[in-house]
This record gives structure tokens, sequence and C-alpha cells, in this order.
């Protein structure tokens, strides 16, 4: 039991990780950006790439993918936002869509299919209390999940960067007029997206493997968490990730492992019909 | 109640969080006549447009459409009991042309059944040419006759505006509510909306007239209605209303300084 | 019902094909790309008319196709199977079209995803009855009252036939007050409502509508492939039908068709780019959504070719 907690919180950590990166995005820009996961699939590879074919110390590979992780972002919001500023959400979701596509298949054709592994940048025995065991890698994902959270925290509710974030979200079109650097808020909020999207890659490698088709299903369970947790929502965000994680940890264990990835889409669907905006739904609000 | 009133409303309210935007809204609209309510910007005009429609619900009150309740109906429902609106910020269906839109709000009685449009039979046929007639006959009433083919989003804006209002005669309302309709259009092309408006008024619609501009209402209306802040502060023929003293300083002489 | 020359002229191609090929690859490629197209078409309601997004057509196609199947192989003669395959799928659609009739944008996306998935990861798990990821073979074939079609050229009338009605019926359709209705619903929903249009009804009308097109293909498909696996009804199947939509122009019949024709038969012209090719295919609709919005139909002035426009 306690060792199923403890499984169900390390991977609701990188769920979380996940929807942190997919809210940086949304915050910004309300755009729901469904190749979140194909982005969280580059981080790992480009993480494998340095540490394990240029073999880099792992600490070096860590920088080198967060970089690579910002500028892909900023790629990515100059290929898939810039064209669309202002058109329908439905076309928004389906050129991100796309660009999962585009990116599962560079992914292909640079690693090939076959699921590789990263070293996780912290060794030593497990931790055990009462019973319970706690790998270091495990205790490493919470630890950066905190670490994270903080900084985000600070980010947004501490900086001027979160101030012309939230100016940015509300109203565009007067965020410029008063003279906030609009685009380069977008950008880091891009940036941002991709490199905490990078993190949750670098983390799940060690323990379940990279392969470039693994960042759909990542990518839709980050969305879920957001639906549970609340668009927008930075503790959303860290609940909803870890009560995935448990929920589906606990539901592989209990009742069956093959549905485990049924859960997670069950679940939002339940949410969605009591609260068709989400459990505690969005700050936007329709005109008539 | 008056018999003659076709919309009553009583204890209208409708709050948005801490803001109340219509407070205890009364309002008797005898049959045929026509109706303005003004009042300044953010005075609650289209908010008691949404409510008496159902776009956007009142919170609590009444409103009966001769003498039934409408209150809590959805806004199709209401719209097939015979009222109809048009919206400030235009919403013309940009996907289908002239005719089609009209046609849209013509057909909003006739229940046909999918198996009668596939096979194309004869009560399909006869139901479509109804609409046909009755969407053509809308848009000769407000002139706009000639655009029937063309795609409604690529008219000039004064004719958008003139599409809304066919678009919701079509439905054949028996009270028609008009929200700023004139907003954007010239000199002449809102005397020929006053043209328009009174006659549909001698067709016998009622009509509900939301305005910004004053003196626009003032010729054409049989009663007009005050709001301010979201309380109705005076109702009465024109000469009343123009002479009443709140009027004069909530909304007249505001607008006087400000000009 | 006027018949533009137009029109004629491309009815008169399609069923001369044949004549031209008797290559069973091609044949059987343009009866796959037909199938598409009536699914296209009948996600044209859904997205295309009404403006509700979704990712649950290729689980729609796939849930026609294995309960036609499961009802054939389990000895139902092939009227009734297909039958009760399509009342599978229509209960199917009212299902998932019920509860999400008030979710919009991604909410909605992701809902209709949801539901995918959970379609898929029943048929991949379910093994003893589905095949699970190895699917379902010799399924049996068609039975129109003793006639049983052989080979792929009489299946590719039989197809074209279903085609032809599938795009009759969304024209008359189109052209009526639940077509209009429909499309006002997606231009306006409010404006829609106060002139009078119900608009939840018209939004669970198309989601059914659109899903039993989707229904009706997939049993087609069982019953002439005759061999059937989850991958052929997968989430990626889904975006690909959306992106046909997209690509041909959201809305117009000749554009579904063109766009289901085009995206089924380009990656196969192309196979020699390997996995490049799914690099450009994704390129390319960001690109054609940036750049063209209307789609193919709004290139090719193809509004001559509607069907039964009443002028």
């Amino acid at each position: 039991m306690g060792q199923l907690i403890v499984n169900g919180l390390a991977l609701g950590s990188i769920y979380a990780l996940v929807a942190l990166g997919l809210l940086m995005i949304f915050n910004t820009v309300q755009i729901v950006n469904f190749a979140q996961g194909q982005l969280l699939m580059l981080g790992a590879f480009i993480g494998i790439s340095s540490a394990v074919t240029q073999e880099l110390p792992i600490a070096i590979a860590w920088i080198v993918t967060m970089a690579a992780m910002a500028l892909i972002g900023i790629v990515f919001m100059v290929l898939v936002y810039l064209p669309l500023r202002g058109r329908s959400p439905f076309l928004v979701i389906l050129t991100t869509i796309s660009m999962g596509i585009v990116l599962e298949n560079l992914a292909l054709i640079i690693w090939g299919p076959l699921p590789v592994s990263l070293p996780s940048p912290v060794h030593g025995a497990p931790l055990r209390f009462a019973g319970v065991v706690i790998s270091m890698h495990q205790a490493f994902t919470f630890a950066t999940l905190i670490v994270v959270l903080t900084l985000q925290f600070l980010l947004l509710t501490r900086t001027r960067f979160g101030i012309l974030m939230q100016a940015t979200a509300q109203d565009l079109r007067t965020a410029r007029l008063v003279g906030i650097p609009v685009q380069r808020t977008i950008a880091v909020a891009f940036a941002s997206g991709a490199v905490l999207s990078g993190i949750a890659g670098l983390l799940v490698a060690p323990t379940y493997l990279a392969e470039p088709t693994m960042g759909g299903s990542l990518g839709l369970k980050a969305f879920v968490v957001s639906v549970i947790g609340g668009f927008g929502s930075l503790p959303g965000a860290v609940i909803g990730g870890l009560s995935l994680g448990l929920i589906e940890t606990f539901g592989a264990r209990y009742i069956s492992s093959n549905f485990r990835d049924a859960y997670a889409f069950i679940i939002m669907i339940g949410v969605l019909i009591a609260w068709p905006r989400g459990l505690f739904g969005e700050k936007t609000s329709e005109k008539v | 109640m008056s018999p003659a009133a076709i919309l009553q409303a009583r204890g209208v309210t409708r709050r948005f969080g801490g803001l109340v935007a219509l407070d205890h809204i009364d309002l008797d609209i005898p049959r045929g006549i026509v109706q303005s309510v003004i009042g300044p910007n953010g005075s609650g005009k289209t908010t008691l447009i949404n409510a008496l429609s159902g776009a956007s619900p009142a919170d609590a009150g009444s409103i009966q459409l001769d003498s039934r309740e409408i209150s809590g109906l959805k806004p199709h429902r209401i719209a097939q009991l015979g009222l109809a609106r048009t919206f400030q910020n235009i919403r013309l269906f940009a996907n289908l042309n002239v005719l089609e839109n009209v046609k849209v709000a013509a057909g909003c009685r006739s229940a046909e059944s999918l198996f009668g449009i596939v096979t194309g039979n004869r009560n399909h046929r006869r139901t479509e040419t109804a609409i046909d007639e009755a969407a053509r006959e809308a848009l000769h009433t407000v002139g706009l006759i000639h655009r029937a083919d063309d795609a409604a989003d690529q008219l000039p804006y004064a004719q958008q505006r003139l599409l809304e209002i066919a678009r919701a005669i079509a439905t054949k309302p028996r009270i028609l509510l008009l929200d700023e309709p004139a907003a954007g259009m010239n000199m002449t092309e809102s005397l020929a909306l006053l043209e328009t408006i009174s006659r549909l008024k001698s067709t016998g619609i009622t009509v509900l007239l939301v305005e910004h501009n004053v003196r626009f209402v003032m010729d054409i209306s049989d009663r007009v209605a005050v709001l301010d802040f979201g309380k109705k502060i005076a109702d009465g023929s024109p000469a009343e209303v123009q002479s009443n003293a709140l009027v004069i300083e909530a909304y007249l002489g505001r607008r006087r300084r400000h000009a | 019902m006027r018949i533009s020359p137009y029109l004629a002229l491309v009815a008169a191609g399609a069923l001369s094909i044949p004549l031209l090929t008797h290559d069973n690859y091609v044949i059987q490629l343009l009866n796959i790309a037909i199938l598409n197209a009536i699914v296209v078409l009948g996600l044209n309601y859904t997205t295309g008319w009404t403006g509700q997004i979704n990712f649950g057509q290729a689980a729609f196609y796939g849930l026609g196709a294995y309960s036609t199947a499961l009802a054939t192989k389990f000895g139902l003669p092939w009227i009734a199977a297909s039958f009760s395959a399509i009342l599978v799928v229509a209960l199917a659609s009212l299902v998932l079209g019920l509860p999400t009739l008030r979710l919009r944008t991604h909410y909605l996306a992701m809902t209709t995803i949801g539901f995918a998935e959970i379609v898929r990861l029943i048929i991949v798990h379910w093994e003893p009855v589905t095949g699970g990821t190895s699917g379902l073979r010799d399924i049996p074939g068609i039975d129109l009252l003793g006639w049983h079609p052989q080979g792929q050229i009489q299946h590719y009338y039989i197809m074209i036939a279903v085609l032809a009605l599938a795009v009759v019926v969304a024209a008359r359709i189109r052209h009526s007050t639940v077509g209009r209705a429909m499309i006002a619903t997606k231009d306006s929903e409010i404006a829609a409502e106060q002139s009078g249009v119900d608009t939840l009804r018209m939004k669970l009308l198309a989601f059914m509508i659109g899903a039993i097109y989707a229904g009706i293909a997939g049993c087609l498909y069982a019953s002439s492939i005759r061999f059937i696996s989850p991958d052929s009804f997968s989430g990626t199947q889904a975006v690909f039908l959306m992106t046909m939509l997209i690509v041909g122009g959201m809305g117009s019949i000749p554009g579904c068709v063109a766009g289901a024709l085009a995206l089924t038969i380009l990656p196969e012209a192309l196979r020699f780019l390997g996995q490049w090719y799914l690099v450009l295919y994704g390129l390319g609709v960001i690109g054609i959504i940036a750049l063209l919005p209307g789609g193919l139909a709004s290139v090719i002035s193809v509004r001559k070719l509607r069907w039964g426009h009443p002028q």
C-alpha cells in the first residue's frame, strides 16, 4: 500500500510537470498545446543524445537539454502560434496536433523506433522506511517537482514577467497598447513551457525508457490533469497530477492493468459532464 | 395586468458578481406600440434585452409574453412563442448567404422530418416553398431583396443591421426587440431605418427599441422608459420623459455636460 | 434537382475507372478512399456544419466495422448484421453525444479523444471477442439478397453507389431547415437560438447522422476487406479524417470527397518518402490551415458542383 502510494506519486509528479508546462502556455495565450507530450519526448531524446551518445556528464546533459528545449519552444511559437493568432480554437488545436505528428516522426527518423534508457542524475542506495522503498530517482523526481513549482510560483507572482504574462492573457491588444513587450512575454511562456516538458522527459526516461511514440498519451494526460485540477491553476496542476498518478497506480493494481490508460479519460469525461468548463472553471467568460 | 400589454416584466433582476446590472425592472408594453428604452452606456439596456429574450436569463422576476410566463424558457422556445431580437454587435451566419440567413428564422416553427427532407416529398417541398416566400418577404420589408444571393458577411455595415432585422421579423414575432439598430449608421440610413420601424409597427408588430441616441427615438416612440445604473427611473410618453427632472439629471444633463 | 454538366462528368469518370485499370491494388485503394469519403462526409455534419470538434469519428467507423464482423461471424444474415451494426453506432453516438452537448473547444476535443481511446482499449484488450491487436479475419462478405459481389471491381461499384447516396442525402439536408440550422448553430449559437433553432437538438442530430455515416462505412469496410484490426480505426486515423475535412474545405460536400480521395491516395503515391511523408504531411496541414482557411474547396471553385442548389 505505502509502496503503491510512493510509486503513484512519482508517476504523478511527472504528469504534474507536463501539466505545469501546458499551463505556462495556456495562461499567456489561452492555447491548449496538444503537442506538449511530444515536447516531453524530445526532451528525453536530447538528454539521451547528450548523455549516452555524446557521453557528456549527466549534469551537463541536463543543461544542454533545457537550453535546447527553450529554443525549440520559441521555434514552436513561430511555427504554430504566430500564423494562427486570432483564428478559431479548433484550427489551433488541429495545428498543435499536426505539430505533434511532425515532431514524433522526426524523432523516429533521427532516433529510430526502439526504446532507449537514460541514466538518472542521482545514484545511491534507495531510502527505506517502514517497508516502503523510495529509489533515489523517485526522491529526485519529487525534489525537482518542488523546486520547479516554487520557481514557477515566484516567477508568476513575484516578478515583472508574471505581471506581464497576466496582462497579456487578459487583453492582448491593450497589453500591446500600453507598451508591454507582448511578443517577448509570449516567447518566454513558450520557451519555459517547453523546458518544463523537457525536464519531465529527462525524469521519465530513466524509469520508463524513451521512445518516439511516448508523447501522445503523456500529453493527453497532462490535459486530463489540467481538467481535474482546473485550467490555469498552479496548485491545481500539481494536485491533479499527483491524484492521476495515484489513480492509475491503484487502478492498475486493484482493477485492471490493461485499462490503466483508460482511467484518466473516464475521470476526465466524468468531470466534464458534471462541470463543462472543468472542476474550477476558466476565468474567461463569454459575452452575449 | 392590462389586457392590452403584450409583454409584462415584473421585478426582473440580473446580477454579475457584486454588480446589480438590472434592479427589479417592471415594464408593461402595450400591444402595437413602439416602446423605447434609453439610458447611458452601461445602464443595463442590453442586459434587459438578454434577460427578456432568454439569452442571458434574469436571476429573479417574472416575464410574460401575451400572458404566458416565458422566464426560464430556452431562447429558441421564446423565439418560437413570438419574441424576436437583433444584436447590438451584429451576429449573422457567416457561412450562409443573405437569403439563407433569413430562412433559418423563417423555418423556426416548421417541424420537418428527416425522411421528408431526404426523399424530397411533397410535404417537404411545400414547407421549403413557404419558407422561401416568407424569407423573401422579410428581405423585401427591409429593402434587401436585391442582395438575397450574396454572402452575409460581404454586406456593408448598415445592410448587415437590416439583415439582422429581416432575420428577426422572419420568425413572425409578436414583439421585436431591437438592440441599438442605428449604431454605426449615417443620417440617411438612420432615417430609412426609422421608416422601416414605422412600417413594422403598421403591420401590427410591437417594437421594443433600445437606443443610446435619445433624439433618434423621440419622434418614433409611443412610450419611453429610461434606465440608469440598472434601475428604471422614468417611463411615459416622450414628452413626459423629456421633462422629467430625474432623467435630465441622470441622462440628458450628463450628456450635455460631456458635450 | 438540377444535375450540372460538371457533376455528370465526375460521375461518368468515376463509373469508367474500372474500365481503365484492372490493377486490383489501385481499385482496392480507391475503395478505401471512397469509404474514407463517406466517413468524412459524416464528420462534416458534426464539425463542418455544426462546428463541434469530433475526434471520435474513427471510433464510430471501427465500431461499425467490429459490430458487422461480429454479427456476421455469429451467423446473422448480412442485411440484419449491417442494420444492427448501424444501430450500435447510433446508440454509441447518443452515449457520447448527449452528455457532451454543452462542451466546447479543447474540452470537446479531449472528450472525443478519450472516448476513442476507451473504445480502442476495449477492442485491444477484449481479445476473445475482438481478436485483440491481431484483429479479426475471414469476415463473411456482402450478401445482397443472394448476390455475393466478387472481386474489387464489383465492390467498387457498391462503394460508389453508397457514396453517391451519401452525397445526395448530405446535399438534401444542407438545403433544408435542418442543414441551415446546423450551419447557423456553428456560426453563432446564440443568434441561432434567438432565431428559433434548438441548437442542442441540432448538435445531437449532427453527431448521430455523422456517426451513422461512419457506421455504414465501417460495415462496408469489414465486409469488403474481410479483415479488420484496431490500427485502421485509431486516434491517428481520427486526426487524418479531420485533416481530410480541413484540407478539402470544411462544410463543402465536394470538398469532403476531394479531401478524402486526395489524402488517401497521396500517401501511397509518396511511399518512397518513408517516414518523411508524415513529417511533410504534418507541415502541409499546418501550411494549409495557416494559408488556405477554406481548404481546397476555396481554391478550385467547386461551387458549381453543388447539388440541388435552388436557383
